[in-house]
């Protein structure tokens, strides 16, 4: 056998697919074997992947492409080969600002901004990672209240194991994290879930599976069996009558060591504010929509210069070209038709003119 | 030039301090315990940030441009881009290194070379204590499994190990292996 493929991956309800790939056997199964690194920040992971010390990993899309176009230090060449998962985070207000937000019966994002209006220091809002899809969806759902991210409130980074603790402590005021954070804040009784980001865009795209470029040319077959394995993975995942069992894994000291119940609470069938989904609508399609969508954003927020171009970043990192042998191999669909998935990617899609790429710059 | 260093370990932190301030042109500032490193950066501005790898928040520097306080000095991730194999090392090791941005940049490179060899000194001894900890409990599993022979099998000491060894040896494993699985088969048996 060849060396291990090394993947990296963070404590996190949404790692789930690797988790179960590995204690169900999938990867030896498809004739691969794995070795999973548990990371201690997406900067680690990012990193990593940029050097070649990990070859793969569970990662979050903006800072896929924040790596590739060089926004935090080198430029990487990074591939997204396939999406892992849907939803899952949470926006949440310490139990203090909610109690001020709970009189009249309008939409929690009108009630936050006549809270945002009169203060006169912003309010700390905490998100896991600059280049987030939390932070991105966090941004883009108080923007379409009529609120300015970066006047009206301060966004710090704090890892998402830590960010019920601040709200607690008073250090922040709010916190867009996945699960199972949302959760564990309000059983705790720190704060109160104001809206689940699949209420802000559904069905959105949250992690990815992210590669190296070099380790992907020169490793077809190692990724075409790697792929096969998570996207069995996915389709157990999905499966209510499985959640107890993946819950458990997750809670394994020796693995993840993540709290049982609240992992059970964000998983298939589970009783949490926000679920995470990993197969259904065709969660694995690494849509290159998706992409220009966060790149959209980023340029919105004046991230990227204008001479920057996202449709060709899109197409660069994106690759469901990779993905193809892998899903016609598992039956899911055919490879020749996977190119019509992206027409449907972004749908349902918010009523809002920011929401398209573009969109937000014809207003 | 400032280097705040972000290293929980005091010891280790202590030796890349000293070894920084060899150099006359260099300050060396580091991070309290529980004082928030995005916090640090906007107060202390510092030039050069080293990082243990290992620390949850190392991303509050990522894109810190992007979502910090306006009145922080923006910090990169510090890449030799003609170097890889240099950045593969110091990820190894276990540290990484910001640099301010939009002034001249302050020579880095020699500054992440010694927090490397520092980091990476003090992993190796870290796991030669790892090591001589596990030979020395492999040490008194092999003494249980003996104890255990010596007693119900009324073999020798020196025959004990003789046996251990050779079973070892026919079976292609280690010796310490052996004698855990001798130790769980007569602990199994008498539960």
């Amino acid at each position: 056998m060849s060396k291990p493929i090394r993947i990296g991956l963070l404590r996190l309800v949404d790692s789930a697919p690797i988790i179960v790939a590995e204690a169900n056997g999938l990867f030896r199964d498809q004739g691969i074997d794995v070795q999973i690194s548990i990371e201690p920040s997406w900067s680690n992971i990012t990193d990593k992947l940029t050097y070649g010390v990990l070859d793969a990993a569970v990662m979050l899309p903006p800072l896929a492409l924040a790596a590739c176009i060089g926004l935090r230090g080198p430029k990487a060449r990074l591939v997204v080969p396939m999406s892992l998962s849907q939803g899952g985070n949470a926006i949440v207000v310490s139990a203090q600002v909610a109690a001020g937000l709970s009189d009249g019966g309008s939409q929690p994002g009108l009630r936050l901004l006549d809270w945002l209006r009169p203060l006169q220091t912003r309010p700390r809002f905490a998100v896991v990672h600059a280049f987030s899809t939390h932070n991105l969806l966090l941004r883009y759902w108080l923007a379409s209240g009529g609120a300015d991210p970066d006047r009206d409130i301060e966004t710090v980074v704090i890892p998402p194991e830590e960010v019920v603790g601040a709200l607690a402590a008073g250090s922040i005021a709010g916190f867009c994290a996945g699960a199972p954070w949302g959760d564990v804040a309000e059983r705790d009784g720190a704060g109160k879930i104001l809206i689940g980001t699949s209420s802000i865009w559904p069905f959105h795209p949250e992690k990815c599976l992210c590669v190296g470029e070099v380790w992907a040319d020169a490793n077809p077959d190692l990724l075409h069996h790697l792929l096969r394995a998570v996207l069995q993975a996915q389709v157990r995942c999905d499966l209510p009558e499985e959640a107890p069992k993946i819950a458990a894994l997750l809670a394994d000291p020796a693995g993840l060591r993540l709290p049982e119940e609240a992992c059970r609470a964000a998983l298939p069938g589970g009783s949490g504010a926000e679920l995470i989904r990993f197969h259904t609508r065709e969660a694995w399609f690494p849509a290159q929509a998706h992409a220009l969508w966060f790149l959209g954003q980023m340029r919105r927020w004046g991230w990227l210069d204008d001479q920057t171009n996202i449709e060709a970043l899109a197409a660069q990192v994106y690759r469901p070209d990779l993905l193809a042998s892998a899903v016609d191999a598992e039956g899911l669909y055919p490879a020749a038709g996977l190119p019509s998935l992206e027409g449907t990617a972004m749908l349902p899609m918010p009523n809002d003119d920011a929401f398209s790429p573009n969109g937000w710059r014809q207003r | 030039v400032k280097v705040l260093l972000a290293d929980d370990d005091a010891e280790r932190a202590g030796a890349v301090a000293r070894v920084l301030a060899a150099d006359a042109g260099l300050v060396v500032v580091r991070l309290k315990p529980n004082e928030s490193l995005a916090d640090a950066v906007a107060l202390l501005a510092p030039d050069v940030v080293l990082v243990d790898m290992a620390r949850p928040d190392r991303d509050a520097l990522d894109g810190i441009r992007q979502v910090a306080a306006l009145n922080t000095r923006p910090v990169v991730l510090f890449v030799d881009e003609d170097d890889p194999a240099f950045m593969e090392e110091a990820i190894n090791a276990g540290v990484s290194s910001y640099n301010a941005i939009g002034m001249p940049p302050p020579d880095v490179k020699p500054i992440l070379r010694a927090a490397v060899a520092l980091f990476r000194r003090h992993r190796q001894a870290q796991d030669d204590l790892k090591q001589a900890e596990s030979r020395l409990s492999e040490r008194s599993v092999i003494d249980r499994a003996k104890a255990i022979l010596i007693k119900q099998r009324h073999m020798s000491e020196p025959d004990a190990y003789k046996w251990l060894r050779g079973s070892a040896m026919s079976r292609g494993r280690r010796v310490v292996d052996v004698a855990s699985d001798l130790i769980k088969s007569m602990e199994g048996n008498a539960g």
